[in-house]
């Protein structure tokens, strides 16, 4: 069995050798078609990690009217702390709103000119509300607004957010949707490549073929060399493929590196690489298979 | 209608009987049946009509007859190259069409198939022509390098091991691929028309080969339109005219009923 495996290996590296530009050719579809994958695959990483970071940073804030007294706020907090969708609720006094917005709008003189003249602190106690979900933003603030202390209420600030986060989710659906697109016409270019590829070492081996058969060499070993080259050009495309795929991130990371979490699209590819190889090699030796299938299925008589 | 088909079913209980019966005479000592063969493509031109023949093993026959009598198309369902429209070929004892596609291989190393055009890859030496055989099925190597020498020597090429075929005579090429097909201690030899390339003297001695091959135990089919090495090998010879056994003489010489 080994032995088998290991001869009929043998055999696909030497057709892989001996057909030169047609394996360069049917190499290079693939490598296209892998890129693309990838770079599909992993900007769908990019956008979770962007849409995660974006989510993070939205919340609802209620804000009460200046009359309230705090104790009356942290009773609407402990009423709103009962429901599952709230994953926190934040309590910022009027004191730390003041705090909050004299340090963000330190070097704006004009600003904190006009606050000293006010001379009385401005700003409004809120409850700051993180949902789990995003999508649970809006029924939170439905019942805010009907909640038994809706008239302490003086606004509800939510929906500044919420178009942005709702346009990156179908910017990001779109895009996935049309990588997906060009990676399948690239995946159908490569195995009609790799097919034609595969029917010419067919061909050119039709003696040594005739000869196996006659001699009574298993089906296996007659298709395992044809099986064994296709999976080579999906091996070695995925590699040169993600190799290609390092190259350009790398480049990409002076103008993007803000667009993740970490800092650096690099290292965040890097951490990933495996899973992008790993999904590379698999359709690229699924590719590969499908098309020596095909072309056996075809051309090759047992 | 009714009673035809009741006749009909009669005539194949019959024939059932018969075959069962032939079953048991054939045991151990039938090695290649037909059994009521014939093979007709589709432009309704029968290739071979109705065939029944029987090979024993251990026998050298001779199948004689014009080119496009049929010879080729009845070596080749030998080893399933082919098959019948109707009828069986039976095997050891075996009909063939029981024979899966994954055990074919099997079957076909049970058989040494020997051409006109000899069929040697012309990039392999000798040596590696002959292994090739042994390497496709998963034969070790060491097994490998004892065994090809040993036939190489039967055959009279032990010194030419390591020569490419275009560098031997078309006899020595024809003896490459008798070891090539010895190489699996086959039941069977069939050679389909070994001597069609060759010039008298070379064909003379690749009879002789077979003849000895055959004296060792090993059947020996070989069809053939050449009347001095039929009549060399003076053992059965079975006439085939137009896809029909005219002729099946045990001691026979080359002739046209």
């Amino acid at each position: 069995m080994f032995l088998i495996i290991g001869r009929t290996i043998k055999e696909s590296f030497i057709n892989f050798w001996r057909n030169g530009w047609l394996s360069v050719a049917a190499v290079s579809v693939l490598v296209l078609s892998l890129f693309v994958v990838g770079a599909v695959f992993t900007m769908g990483m990019v956008a979770d990690n962007v849409l995660k970071n974006v989510e993070g940073k939205v919340n609802v804030s209620v804000y009460f009217k200046s009359d309230v007294s705090e104790e009356k706020i942290s009773q609407s907090k402990n009423d709103l702390e009962s429901f599952k969708e709230i994953s926190s609720i934040e309590y910022v006094s009027k004191d730390k709103a003041l705090e909050i917005f004299k340090k963000d709008n330190a070097d704006e003189p004009v600003i904190m000119q006009s606050l000293e003249e006010i001379g009385e602190n401005p700003l409004l106690a809120s409850l700051v509300i993180k949902a789990n979900n995003p999508s649970q933003y809006q029924s939170i603030s439905d019942y805010v607004s009907n909640a038994s202390f809706k008239d302490d209420v003086s606004r509800i600030n939510y929906g500044k957010n919420k178009d942005l986060i709702n346009r990156l989710n179908g910017i990001i659906f779109q895009s996935k949707k049309i990588g997906l697109v060009v990676a399948g016409i690239f995946g159908a270019v490569s195995i009609l490549i790799i097919f034609n590829t595969i029917r010419i070492t067919i061909y050119t081996h039709k003696q040594e073929i005739e000869v196996m058969r006659l001699v009574g060499a298993s089906n296996m070993f007659i298709r395992l060399p044809f099986i064994f080259e296709g999976i080579l050009y999906g091996v070695i495309a995925s590699l040169i493929a993600s190799l290609i795929l390092m190259v350009a991130i790398k480049f990409i990371n002076v103008y993007a590196s803000s667009v993740v979490s970490s800092g650096n699209l690099f290292t965040f590819y890097l951490s990933h690489a495996p899973y992008v190889l790993g999904l590379q090699i698999a359709i690229g030796a699924f590719l590969g298979i499908t098309s020596s299938w095909i072309a056996m299925q075809k051309y090759l008589k047992i | 209608m009714k009673r035809e088909s009741k006749i009909k079913k009669e005539e194949d209980n019959i024939e059932l009987e018969d075959r069962i019966e032939e079953l048991e005479v054939e045991s151990d000592s039938t090695l290649v049946r037909f059994d009521h063969v014939s093979k007709i493509f589709k432009n309704d031109k029968a290739i071979l009509d109705n065939i029944n023949l029987e090979i024993k093993k251990g026998e050298f026959v001779s199948i004689v007859g014009h080119s496009g009598a049929g010879k080729s198309t009845l070596l080749k369902m030998i080893h399933v190259e082919e098959s019948p429209t109707e009828g069986s070929v039976y095997f050891d004892g075996v009909s063939l069409d029981m024979i899966s596609r994954r055990k074919l291989a099997y079957h076909r190393r049970r058989i040494g198939m020997i051409f006109q055009d000899f069929k040697l890859l012309p990039q392999k030496t000798v040596f590696e022509n002959v292994a090739y055989a042994l390497e496709v099925c998963g034969t070790p190597k060491a097994e490998i390098l004892e065994d090809v020498p040993q036939i190489l020597d039967i055959v009279g090429l032990g010194d030419k091991m390591e020569k490419f075929p275009r560098q031997l005579s078309g006899g020595e090429q024809q003896k490459v691929v008798l070891a090539r097909a010895l190489i699996h201690k086959p039941l069977v030899i069939v050679a389909d028309e070994p001597t069609g390339n060759l010039d008298p003297n070379n064909s003379l001695e690749i009879v002789k080969l077979l003849l000895d091959i055959n004296k060792l135990g090993t059947t020996v089919i070989l069809a053939s339109h050449d009347h001095d090495i039929v009549n060399k090998a003076s053992k059965r010879v079975v006439v085939l005219d137009h896809g029909k056994i005219i002729c099946d003489d045990a001691k026979g010489k080359y002739k046209i009923c």
